[in-house]
């Protein structure tokens, strides 16, 4: 199929999602606004943009890394943690091992 | 209407050398500054305010709905006239301080509208099946000898062989095609390929390039279809987007 005739399937649609997101989101000039807007605000799309868009790379290097240290992209809610660690106490608590007991947490 | 208490801030979409073309836009305010025009939109600051972007933007439908505005702006704007995009979500609290903006960013505005002026960006990406490469290349068979476990062992190595075979021909494809293009090209940028959980499809996206061609040229669609011809029979199709405003080439001022 040509490039004209695939032009022209998709013409008639609206662009797709994807070039749209990388396109507004990671390109174009930046200029800081009054409105600080942190686009690495988007956890929703994390899994997907933060291997698309370089503002990953840009992240990193301005010392943003969390979802390398983080198995689950930071992508869930603040309480994820907070749930993955009741779990682990829970199997921990089943298979016998001690229990790394911390109450702090609970607090907030 | 009583106002809302977060108040009202400017969304700049975009800047264009001042136009009076540009007043046929709709749903859009242009504030001036010396020979440019940035093409803004008064927007509600209980929509766009930094407590609730946050949230906003983490709301699928929101920033679909609000990027696509974004993107439809601009293509309006690029429709009359030759537009900078701006990166989404650029809000300034007062007209005056948008002015100032173009004041303080006067040169680097008019620098890079004349580098993009009377030009387009057109996206060209390349999708390979994976499985389809692997048929392509060398398909020898040597018999399998040896044991259960010496003719598995030897089975997970070819595979393995294979999958390495299959990559590096995928980027051999790839980077062929760009540099095809961007000979064509005035300015080319080849961006990281977008991952199968974002464009939902099966096969694999092995080029995601960018190119700044002129206006209404032809030359760049052209190669396209050669290199689809010519990459038809390895699985290898090719898709054309655009043109777009010049978002991939409007943000370095070297």
């Amino acid at each position: 199929m040509s490039s004209r005739e695939l032009a022209q399937r998709q013409g008639s649609g609206p662009a797709q999602l994807a070039d749209v997101l990388e396109r507004v989101l990671d390109k174009g000039i930046v200029i800081a606004g009054d409105i600080q807007i942190n686009l690495l605000d988007i956890e929703l799309l994390t899994v997907r943009l933060r291997l698309l868009v370089a503002s990953a790379d840009k992240a990193r290097e301005m010392g943003i890394d969390w979802w390398e240290n983080d198995p689950f992209l930071s992508s869930g809610s603040n309480g994820k943690s907070k749930s993955l660690d009741s779990r682990l106490r829970a199997l921990e608590e089943k298979a016998g091992l001690p229990t790394d007991d911390k109450d702090d947490k609970d607090d907030e | 209407m009583i106002e809302s208490p977060a108040g009202t801030g400017w969304y700049v979409y975009g800047v264009a050398e001042d136009d009076p073309a540009l007043a046929r836009l709709d749903g859009v305010e242009l504030i001036r500054r010396g020979t440019l025009a940035a093409v803004a939109r008064e927007v509600s600051l209980d929509e766009y305010g930094a407590d609730v972007l946050p949230e906003r933007l983490n709301d699928r439908e929101w920033l679909e709905r609000n990027a696509r505005s974004h993107e439809a702006v601009l293509q309006a704007a690029a429709a009359v006239t030759t537009v900078v995009p701006l990166r989404f979500g650029t809000i300034y609290r007062g007209r005056g301080h948008v002015e100032r903006m173009l004041e303080e960013r006067n040169d680097e505005f008019r620098a890079t509208l004349a580098r993009v002026r009377g030009h387009v960006e057109l996206g060209v990406k390349a999708w390979v099946d994976l499985a389809a490469v692997g048929q392509t290349l060398d398909p020898a068979e040597q018999p399998l000898e040896g044991g259960a476990g010496m003719a598995y062992l030897q089975q997970r190595s070819r595979e393995q062989d294979r999958s390495r075979e299959v990559t590096a021909r995928c980027f051999e494809l790839a980077e062929e095609a760009h540099g095809r293009l961007a000979g064509i090209a005035v300015a080319a940028v080849a961006n990281r390929p977008q991952p199968r959980e974002l464009t939902g499809r099966s096969e694999s996206m092995v080029l995601n390039g960018a190119y700044l061609v002129p206006d209404g040229d032809e030359q760049l669609r052209s190669e396209v279809d050669r290199l689809a011809a010519e990459h038809a029979g390895l699985g290898v199709e090719y898709e054309l987007t655009g043109p777009w405003p010049p978002h991939n080439f409007a943000g370095e001022w070297e």
